[in-house]
């Protein structure tokens, strides 16, 4: 029960911060620039002085699960950027401006104050991806040609997986430390460091979470889902949760010093 | 450029624009009521006009005082 009253807590904080106006549209925004700049690229480099005589470039057509997977990279890539800056303060900020020992002077578990954070941040950011997506998706179709609905919606559950992978990096970092600049630091490094990892050891770590969007690729393309897809869903699941009970634990720890 | 503007189709770049500017605007009512801002209010209201997307997103994360 104290569990629920925590995540209304979050819940009601984020939209009072209208955090849920302005996410929404920042990740929608994300999603359907790279599908309409594509779509007009011709028309712009035509606006821009065109090639000169006799330059053979093909711009080729783009299959929509192609279309689909720029606007997930651009998630992998500024959304991520945008999830460390979301999630900076929950944690940290709260410490540092001494929020959190108001709060924990009331017999609020430890364990229920992290997932609740956690919880929160993570309904917060899939609804607004999952929105944001569903807008890339509709220009794909009206602009490039049809995907079953269906597909992409097992490719953004999929997809949610590595959003919640890196909620709950940020969520670890946010117990460690107090300063929120260094917790976007730091969550940035550590997936940089995860995809560098997996491109080293790529043959190897054929599990690795960062292999989530080239398995969505395939399951775009192909329409059904690869068990090496199931295997990553399954290692990037375990993954947050090993994270998350760190966090606590940390947490619990840096409280009662 | 003219060609540009005759090419494209408004209807569907039009959402796009929408959507922008309602972030903006958004950025903007909640700038003009809050009590506080971090840094100077002048300052955001020139980032949140000038910077298209950016800015709105630089003062929700940046400028607004969440508490």
């Amino acid at each position: 029960m104290q569990w629920v009253t925590m995540f209304q807590k979050e819940m009601m904080e984020s939209w009072r911060n209208k955090k849920w106006i302005w996410v929404p549209i920042v990740f929608i925004i994300l999603a359907v620039m790279d599908p309409i700049s594509t779509y007009y690229l011709p028309e712009i480099i035509q606006a821009a002085g065109g090639f000169p005589d006799g330059t053979v470039i093909e711009l080729g057509d783009y299959a929509p699960a192609e279309i689909i997977m720029m606007s997930l990279s651009q998630y992998s890539t500024l959304g991520v950027l945008l999830i460390a800056f979301l999630s900076m303060g929950t944690v940290a900020g709260e410490k540092s401006s001494g929020v959190s020992e108001l709060i924990l002077v009331k017999p609020v578990s430890y364990t229920n104050y992290i997932t609740a954070k956690w919880a929160s941040l993570f309904v917060l950011i899939g609804g607004s991806s999952a929105i944001g997506l569903f807008a890339g998706w509709y220009y794909t179709v009206l602009l490039y040609g049809n995907l079953a609905f269906t597909t992409w919606l097992k490719a953004i559950l999929f997809y949610s997986l590595w959003l919640l992978l890196v909620i709950s990096v940020a969520i670890l970092f946010n117990s460690l430390v107090t300063k929120p600049g260094i917790v976007v630091f730091l969550t940035i490094l550590s997936v940089m460091l995860l995809s560098l990892l997996t491109q080293v050891f790529g043959h190897i770590l054929t599990w690795s979470p960062v292999h989530l969007s080239s398995y969505i690729q395939e399951l775009l393309l192909t329409g059904t889902v690869s068990d090496k897809l199931f295997g990553t869903a399954f290692v990037t699941i375990a993954l947050s949760i090993m994270l998350l009970i760190l966090s606590v634990y940390s947490f619990q720890r840096s409280e009662n010093r | 450029m003219n060609d540009l503007f005759q090419n494209i189709n408004w209807l569907i770049l039009a959402p796009f624009l929408v959507i922008q500017a309602v972030l903006m605007v958004i950025a903007l009512i909640d700038l003009i009521k809050a009590d506080d801002v971090k840094g100077p209010k002048g300052m955001w209201f020139f980032i949140v006009i000038v910077l298209n997307t950016i800015g709105p997103i630089a003062y929700f994360i940046f400028g607004r005082r969440n508490d």
